[in-house]
């Protein structure tokens, strides 16, 4: 097998066992690493509580880690969100899977609790718990910097030790797996942070072909705008897209109340580049290298980051909205979570909090102290013991990113057939929507969105399996990687094959929520999506959704997927899939 | 959806890529809709529906390049390799199937072959091809194709061994209207003069666009078009029509003080190097497809290079204009073309197209375009006369 090294580490943090296990290949090849393999370990243990000690914590890297394939050094973590209840994966970057793959594992598979805070060390003759009582209740950069000369660095932060609902797992070099708690379901463990380190080299099977593939890739991300144009996302990070967001009119602000805010170009790419003089830095063995930090190496923020803390919340201060993203990266704290929630209590209030209160804020969500008890526990909880559930900008209790939907119909949608909630990355529209990859489309029609956001979701659950950056995508598409990874495995991949492989990873963790009580009517916007318009101007209307022509299209969706009318399944679909 | 259909079925039979009794577009929705030729719909519904895509364009180019070219190829060869760069970088090869390997009800192969590639080509059928988001994407595709077959064809007539009568007879209609109907010089009612202003700048890259497609200087959504005013710049948007540019022109101010522009052109890095470098007012690029052709034409006999379409360092020319090779976008286009381009006020790139510029408006590019095509159309006839001496 090459690709993939055919090997589980099994590690129970209530006994202290830690020890292999041998991952058939047929499951690999069926479903490939990362957010598949995740899914399908969690099979015997998704309707376990988020915070109960059996509920795994995995992460696994994909079959294209540890090669040379552009944007391939990422892993995803998947177990049950306790923001959302969903079952959940994020990915994420860093040299961390690159390292556990060289330590000589597809995967961690991490059960149990620990009865004192304990260090994973991960190499390739094994693991071992090491005592980190020293180290809970110190920031994440702390947190890192002793624990530097075990290799790459995963860890919590105070946010996640207090179980914030939206507490991330950071990794070393500042990338995030964000969104869903699972941070938060880490500390759960009394797991501060794991470390990986290893030289194992992965093989591949074809190395002419994979040096093709290779090439075509690299050759289209040099064609692609956003990638590497003058204007892309290499040159100025994901904040290149703030200013066109802004002549969009769809740049969520003051809690989603409006859709424009007027200082935005304070924290604009080219404004960040003024400020700062950013370096540039990335992923693993990363091209793009869209990651943009200051001269000291503190990561400066990407868009939803910047647009949350600054329109989200009325706040134009660029200093104060660096300020909020490196809190929320030393508490271990998802920004957009962070941000939204805040902007939730301050509507409730009548007041959003001026910039200079917002470090005080985090500080104390991430301790749960004072208000940061009810921030903690994101916008939907926090709204509905305020009495005024509705001013909560979540689907499925995960908070929305910097896309309003009422500016890009396909997002409206995808936001609500999302299995992990209010997320943008699951379909990401916005690639056809706003940047026109690989082709644009209406923003403003529904028509054909339900079966291009089901296409679309598919082939992320096989990005999110191979483990890919969905940024490639601006670019290349899985005709390319599947070229990689056949070069690589020796077993034959295509697009479509790789869509079907998609298509039952996204089925699976459907059918795992619709056991854990999501249906329809968890699959829908705020109301004041349907009620109140966005920011008109410039010649662009923005009226609110029609919700009939939402449900047409949400019901189109499910009978695509082969779903019932209430987006639920007729029989176990577990009962058909390897 | 049934109108985007019809939209591009028009777009096919307008650009002449297809026979209007030969072509057929399926595309899913909750339920699949069917378009055009009959006979080919089964085959087509039988394709699409064993596809994870919402699209396909299943059509017969209008001239047989198709059956051209697999007279001159090996029988064992499974797969064209485009000549032009840009269907080159983005859909890499071309699967071929013959007649034997499918059927409408068995369609198998062709499953297999969609399944990795966003067209093949079909003996007997002609070109299918694939759109996962939009109808719109099944007839770029369609169209990259057909551009790919074309120029291949067409420079492999000037290659040995020489064609022959029966073959040459098959695009007799190709070489009555080369001879008989040079392009139309169709400049003069482009607006004139110093373009001042966004709405006149606008104006007058939606005309030139139009007047481009029309003159079949472009196909599909290929090209580009830019205007540089005062401190701004405006530029046709990525996957833009040029026909269509209405809501589609990105304004770049020159300092970078916004990034709304990311969705610009990917040639937005050479244009403003070309203008940058030749002071020039406006940019028009095309793909005019005799000019790709010759570019394609190399004496060197003892050249080492490989992949000539991005190695190559050398300046040819075609009669005075210099041909110089680059990749796409951050790729090359933009080193290579603007120290040459302000020679004769225009440039070709290496199995790409055509860059020309002009001082004030779209005028003398559009003319300097029009004026090398035809001068290409007039040179590919000689040399194919040449070593065809019975034609």
């Amino acid at each position: 097998m090459t690709g993939w090294h055919g090997r589980l580490l099994n590690v129970d943090l209530t006994s202290g066992r830690i020890w292999p296990e041998a991952l058939p290949a047929e499951l690999l090849q069926t479903y490939l690493g990362g957010r598949g393999l995740g899914v399908r370990l969690l099979r015997d243990y998704y309707q376990l509580d988020p915070f109960a000690a059996e509920l795994p914590l995995i992460f696994a890297a994909g079959p294209l880690c540890g090669t040379a394939a552009p944007t391939a050094a990422r892993l995803s973590v998947v177990s049950r969100s306790p923001l959302t209840g969903t079952i959940y994966d994020c990915s994420a970057g860093g040299r961390f899977a690159w390292r556990l793959k060289a330590a000589g594992y597809d995967a961690l598979k991490i059960v149990g609790r620990s009865s004192s805070p304990v260090v994973l060390r991960v190499r390739p003759d094994g693991g071992k718990l090491l005592p980190a009582e020293k180290l809970w209740g110190e920031p994440i950069g702390t947190t890192v910097k002793a624990l530097a000369d075990h290799g790459s660095v995963a860890a919590i932060g105070p946010a996640g030790e207090n179980r914030v609902l939206y507490a991330n797992i950071m990794m070393g070099e500042g990338n995030s797996v964000g969104r869903g708690g699972l941070g938060a379901v880490m500390g759960g463990k009394n797991l501060k942070a794991l470390t990986v380190s290893g030289e194992q080299k992965v093989a591949i099977v074809d190395r002419q072909r994979f040096d093709e593939a290779r090439q075509d890739i690299i050759r289209l991300f040099k064609a692609s705008p956003v990638i590497f144009g003058d204007l892309g996302i290499a040159e100025y990070g994901t904040p290149a897209l703030v200013d066109l967001m802004a002549q969009r009119r769809m740049a969520p602000t003051e809690n989603f109340r409006k859709t424009i805010f007027s200082a935005a170009d304070h924290y604009s790419g080219p404004a960040i580049r003024k400020a700062y003089q950013p370096k540039n830095h990335g992923c693993y063995g990363c091209p793009i290298q869209c990651k943009k930090s200051m001269q000291d190496g503190t990561p400066l923020p990407e868009y939803e980051t910047v647009n949350h803390f600054g329109a989200l919340n009325g706040i134009d201060d660029l200093r104060s909205i660096v300020n909020s993203n490196n809190l929320c990266n030393q508490l271990g704290m998802d920004t957009i979570s962070a941000a939204a929630s805040i902007s939730a209590w301050g509507e409730v209030n009548g007041r959003f909090p001026r910039a200079e209160e917002i470090g005080a804020l985090l500080q104390a969500i991430a301790r749960r102290e004072g208000e940061g008890e009810l921030l903690a526990q994101g916008a939907a909880r926090l709204t509905r013991q305020l009495g005024r559930p509705e001013l909560s900008m979540s689907v499925k209790g995960l908070e929305l990113p910097a896309y309003d939907p009422r500016g890009a119909y396909g997002m409206a949608l995808a936001y609500c057939t999302s299995n992990r909630g209010g997320c943008h990355l699951r379909a990401y529209p916005i690639s056809h929507e706003i940047l026109r990859k690989p082709v644009p489309t209406d923003r403003f029609d529904f028509a054909g969105k339900a079966r291009m956001i089901k296409i679309a979701e598919d082939c992320n659950a096989t990005i999110d399996s191979l483990v890919a950056c969905k940024f490639s995508f601006f670019g290349a598409s899985l005709e390319e990687y599947a070229e990689l990874l056949a070069a690589t495995t020796g077993v034959e991949y295509s697009p479509q094959s790789l869509k079907e492989i998609g298509e039952r990873i996204y089925l699976t963790e459907r059918y795992y929520n619709q056991q854990l009580g999501f249906s329809a009517e968890h699959d829908m916007l705020p109301e004041r999506f349907f009620s109140e318009p966005g920011s008109s101007g410039d010649g662009i209307e923005v009226p609110p959704i029609e919700r009939a022509r939402f449900v047409e299209e949400r019901e189109k969706y499910y009978r695509i997927r082969g779903l019932n009318e209430r987006g639920e399944f007729n029989e176990n679909y577990l009962e058909r899939q390897p | 959806m049934i109108r985007q259909i019809e939209r591009y079925a028009a777009k096919l039979h307008a650009d002449g890529s297809a026979r209007p009794d030969r072509t057929t577009l399926l595309a899913r929705d909750d339920r699949l809709l069917c378009w055009g030729a009959e006979e080919l719909l089964p085959l087509g519904k039988a394709v699409i529906e064993r596809l994870n895509v919402i699209s396909l364009v299943v059509a017969e180019p209008q001239l047989p390049f198709l059956e051209l070219l697999l007279r001159r190829t090996d029988p064992a060869t499974a797969e064209l390799i485009p000549l032009d760069t840009e269907t080159r970088t983005f859909l890499h090869d071309i699967p071929l199937v013959r007649k034997g390997e499918f059927s409408a009800s068995d369609p198998q192969r062709l499953v297999e072959l969609l399944g990795q590639r966003k067209g093949v080509l079909v003996e007997g059928v002609g070109i299918m091809a694939t759109g996962s988001v939009t109808v719109e994407q099944a007839y770029i595709n369609y169209s990259s194709v057909y551009h790919a077959i074309f120029v291949k064809t067409l420079y492999d007539l000037l290659k040995a061994p020489s064609p022959t009568r029966e073959e040459l007879a098959l695009l007799r209609p190709l070489w009555e209207q080369l001879r008989l109907q040079p392009i139309e010089a169709l400049t003069d009612d482009l607006q004139r003069g110093g373009l001042a202003g966004k709405a006149q700048v606008l104006s007058a890259m939606q005309q030139v666009g139009e007047r481009t497609v029309a003159l079949k200087l472009v196909d599909s959504f290929f090209g580009n078009i830019s205007c540089r005013c005062g401190d701004q710049l405006y530029i046709s948007q990525t996957g833009a029509s040029l026909e269509s540019l209405a809501g589609c022109i990105d304004q770049v101010p020159n300092d970078n003080s916004s990034t709304a522009g990311i969705t610009a052109s990917s040639e937005l890095i050479a244009h403003r190097a070309i203008f940058r470098q030749t002071g020039a007012a406006t940019i028009l690029h095309g793909h005019p497809k005799f000019s790709v052709i010759l570019s394609l034409l190399c004496e060197e006999t003892a050249c080492r290079i490989a992949d000539c379409w991005k190695n190559c360092a050398k300046i040819r020319y075609l009669k005075d204009v210099p041909v110089v090779a680059g990749e796409i976008g951050a790729g090359g286009i933009a080193k290579n073309v603007p120290p040459v381009i302000g020679q004769e006020g225009v440039a070709v790139v290496y199995g790409h197209g055509v860059f020309a510029i002009g001082e004030e408006d779209f005028h003398q590019p559009l003319l300097a375009m029009v004026n090398l095509e035809n001068w290409c159309r007039e040179e590919y006839l000689r040399r194919l006369q040449s070593c065809c001496p019975q034609m």
